[in-house]
C-alpha cells in the first residue's frame, strides 16, 4: 500500500516537473524575446500592482494572485514587445497553453483520472497571421494536444490558409480561402482548443466530441465566405466549403467502427465532402442565431483479405445553435441531429468468426443520434463568472436507453457485448470561472453523468465502464 | 440605447396616452432630454483616424464592422489598422456600449474568434491615450479613439452618421 502510495506521489511529481519545465521553457523564450529587444521602448503597460489588485477584495486571493502575476511577468513584456513593435505586413503572433487536472470517481477522462486524478489535458498553440496586401490574409497554426491515448501531444498543423477578400463595400464583404481549414460549425468548433474562447474545461461533448476531434475539427478546403451587414436588422455570415477532412487517426476508426477498430489492417479514407455555416447576429450582438450542416463521406479501404470489405460511410450532422447576450449573462442552446449510414459493402470473406461478426453487426446501418445542451453563463463581475450546464446525447434517438443496441449486440459478442449506458449520456455541469489577468485564467468545473456515450473507447474497456460518474476538473491557462 | 428608447416611449404610449395628454407631452419631453444627455455624453470622446485617411464621415454599421474586424479596407483600398484601449478602459467601454452599441465582452470574444480560427486579426492594442494619439497620428489607416481633450490637430475626427 505504501509503495503504491510512493509510486503514485513520485509519478505525480514527475509530471508536475515536467509541467514546470514547459512553463519554464516558456518563460526563458519571452525571456530571449525581450533582450533581442532591450532598445525598445520600456512596457508602459505594467500597471502598478496595486492598481491591478483592486478587484480582488478578499486578502487570500490578493496574495496569491500577486504570485501569479509575478510568473508572466516576462512574457507580458514579450508581448508588449510585440504590440509595440512595428512588423512588417501587419505582422502578429497569437498562442496559448493550458494545463487541466482531471480527476473522476470511476471511467477515464484524458488519462487514468479515475485513481487520484491526472494532468493528462495538455493544450498549448501558436498562431501567425500576415496581411502582405490589403486583401490578403495568411495565417496558420501549430497545435499540441496531449489528451489520453489518442493524442500524444505530437505538435500539428491546426489551420494554415491564405483568405482573398474578393469583395468589399461598406459593411459587406465577400471571399475566398483555401488551405487547411477549421471546420465552421456551431458556436465554439473554429476555436475549441483555445480554454478563453469555451464555456467550460470540457465544450459540451453532445456536440463537440472530443475523440473524433480531429475529424470535425479542420479539413484540407476550399471554402467561400461572406458577412453583409444591415443598419437596422443585423448582420448575416456565410460559410460553405468543399473539404476533404482528416480520419488517419485512431480515435477516428474506433468511433465509427466501434471495437473493430483495433483489429482492421485496412484505413478509413477521406472522400469529397461539403461542410457550411450561417450566423444571424442582431447588431447589438445579443441575439446570434446559426445553422450549420456538413456531408461528411469517408471510405474504407480493407488492409488484405482478413478485414471487411471496402465500405463507405455517410455522416450529415446538422446544427442549430442559438444564444441570447445581456450584459451580466449568456443563454445558449445548441441542438444537433447526426445521420449515420453504413452502406452494406462491410461484408467480409475472412474466415474469422470476430470480423463476421462485427461486419453484420456494423452495416448496413442507418440511424440519427440527436444531442443539445442549455447552458447559462453569469459574470458576477468582469472577473469572475459563473456556468451551469444540461448536456444530453443519445447515439441513437430511436433507441434512446441503448436497450435495443445490447440486445443485437448481446447476440453477437455474448459477454463483451458493450453495455447500454455507451449509448447515451447526460451531463449536469456546474462550473467557476476566474480571469486573474486578461492573460491569465483559471477555472474550475464539476460533472456529474449518467451514461458513457461520449466516453473515448480508446482510454476506456467499454465494458468495465460505469454508469454513473463524476467529473471533477481545475485549468489554467495563459495566452497573449 | 435606441432600442431602451423606443420602449420608453411605447411602454409611455400605452400607458398614459389614454390617460391625459399632458403626461404623454411630459414622457416626450423626458425622451428628449434623455436624447439631449446622450449626446452630451457622447461628446466626450471621438473616433479619429491618421490625418492621410480620406474618409470623413462614415456609418455606424461600417464603424461597428470596423472594429469587429470584418470591414478591412478603406474605400480607396488602403489598410484599415485598428488601434484599442485595453477591456476595461473607461473610454473603451464608453465607445463599445455607446458608439458601438455591443458589450466588450462581446467585442473581445469576437476579436479571439477571428484570430484563433485564423480568419481575421486582433485590433492592435494601446495603453494609453497619449499611446493612442500617437499611434493614430503616425499609423497609415489607423483608426481609434480619443477624449476630446486629449484630440489635436495630428489626427482626423471622423463623423460618424
Amino acid at each position: 500500500m505504501c509503495s503504491r502510495l510512493s509510486n503514485y506521489l513520485i509519478g505525480s511529481f514527475r509530471r508536475i516537473t515536467k509541467q514546470l519545465a514547459l512553463l519554464f521553457l516558456i518563460g526563458s523564450f519571452s525571456v530571449q524575446a525581450q533582450e533581442i529587444n532591450q532598445t525598445q521602448k520600456k512596457p508602459a503597460s505594467i500597471k502598478p500592482p496595486a492598481q491591478w489588485l483592486q478587484t480582488s477584495e478578499l486578502p487570500a486571493e490578493a496574495s496569491e494572485s500577486d504570485n501569479v502575476k509575478k510568473k508572466p511577468g516576462l512574457i507580458n513584456t514579450a508581448v508588449n514587445w510585440f504590440r509595440t513593435t512595428d512588423l512588417p505586413g501587419d505582422l502578429q503572433i497569437h498562442g496559448f497553453a493550458s494545463q487541466a487536472y482531471i480527476t473522476t470517481s470511476d471511467n477515464d477522462v484524458f488519462g487514468n483520472s479515475n485513481k487520484g486524478g491526472s494532468f493528462g489535458l495538455t493544450e498549448a498553440g501558436l498562431n501567425a497571421s500576415v496581411r502582405p496586401l490589403p486583401r490578403l490574409l495568411v495565417s496558420a497554426q501549430v497545435l499540441s494536444r496531449r489528451a489520453g491515448v489518442g493524442n500524444t501531444g505530437m505538435p500539428r498543423l491546426d489551420y494554415g490558409f491564405i483568405d482573398y477578400r474578393v469583395y468589399s463595400h461598406e459593411a459587406n464583404q465577400f471571399g475566398i480561402r483555401v488551405g487547411r481549414l477549421k471546420n465552421p460549425f456551431g458556436f465554439y468548433n473554429d476555436t475549441r482548443d483555445v480554454a478563453f474562447t469555451r464555456p467550460g474545461i470540457l465544450l459540451p461533448q453532445s456536440i463537440y466530441f472530443d475523440r473524433t476531434r480531429n475529424l470535425g475539427l479542420s479539413s484540407d478546403s476550399v471554402q467561400l465566405y461572406s458577412d453583409i451587414a444591415h443598419s437596422s436588422l443585423g448582420s448575416i455570415s456565410t460559410q460553405f466549403g468543399v473539404a476533404l477532412p482528416v480520419v488517419d487517426d485512431r480515435d477516428t476508426a474506433y468511433s465509427f467502427l466501434g471495437s473493430a477498430g483495433a483489429e482492421l489492417k485496412g484505413r478509413l479514407v477521406r472522400e469529397v465532402s461539403y461542410i457550411g455555416r450561417g450566423i444571424y447576429e442582431s447588431n447589438d450582438k445579443r441575439i446570434r442565431l446559426a445553422i450549420s450542416g456538413s456531408w461528411v463521406n469517408i471510405g474504407y479501404n480493407p488492409g488484405g483479405i482478413n478485414d471487411f470489405g471496402p465500405g463507405s460511410i455517410q455522416f450529415s450532422p446538422i446544427y442549430f445553435s442559438a444564444q441570447y447576450n445581456a450584459e451580466r449573462w449568456s443563454l445558449t442552446s445548441e441542438y444537433a441531429l447526426r445521420h449515420f449510414v453504413y452502406d452494406n459493402n462491410f461484408a467480409t470473406n475472412s474466415a474469422s468468426k470476430n470480423l463476421q461478426n462485427l461486419s453484420s453487426f456494423l452495416s448496413p446501418n442507418d440511424f440519427y443520434g440527436e444531442s443539445f445542451y442549455f447552458q447559462g453563463e453569469y459574470r458576477f463581475t468582469p472577473k469572475f463568472e459563473g456556468i451551469l450546464r444540461y448536456d444530453v446525447l443519445f447515439t441513437d434517438r430511436n433507441d434512446r436507453d441503448g436497450k435495443e443496441y445490447k440486445a443485437k449486440a448481446d447476440n453477437h459478442f455474448g459477454q463483451f457485448a458493450p453495455p447500454a449506458h455507451s449509448r447515451f449520456a447526460k451531463d449536469i455541469t456546474v462550473g467557476l470561472r476566474w480571469n486573474v489577468t486578461p492573460q491569465f485564467m483559471l477555472r474550475a468545473e464539476y460533472h456529474h453523468v449518467n451514461g458513457t456515450a461520449w466516453l473515448s473507447t480508446l482510454d476506456n474497456v467499454s465494458g468495465s465502464t460505469h454508469q454513473h460518474w463524476d467529473l471533477f476538473a481545475i485549468q489554467g491557462s495563459y495566452r497573449f | 440605447m435606441n432600442l431602451f428608447q423606443f420602449l420608453i416611449r411605447i411602454q409611455f404610449s400605452k400607458y398614459c396616452l389614454p390617460r391625459n395628454r399632458a403626461c404623454f407631452c411630459g414622457a416626450l419631453l423626458i425622451c428628449l432630454l434623455y436624447v439631449d444627455t446622450e449626446a452630451w455624453a457622447d461628446g466626450q470622446y471621438e473616433i479619429v483616424t491618421y490625418p492621410g485617411v480620406s474618409e470623413k464621415t462614415l456609418s455606424v454599421n461600417s464603424l461597428r464592422s470596423i472594429f469587429s474586424m470584418h470591414l478591412k479596407t478603406w474605400s480607396d483600398g488602403t489598410k484599415i489598422r485598428v488601434f484599442v484601449l485595453p477591456d476595461d478602459d473607461h473610454l473603451h467601454q464608453s465607445v463599445s456600449k455607446e458608439k458601438l452599441n455591443v458589450f466588450p465582452y462581446q467585442l473581445r470574444s469576437t476579436w479571439d474568434r477571428l484570430v484563433f480560427s485564423g480568419t481575421g486579426q486582433a485590433p492592435i492594442k494601446v495603453n494609453s491615450s497619449e499611446e493612442m494619439l500617437n499611434k493614430v497620428a503616425s499609423t497609415p489607416g489607423a483608426i481609434g479613439y480619443l477624449w476630446r481633450a486629449n484630440i489635436n490637430e495630428n489626427v482626423n475626427v471622423l463623423q460618424i452618421k
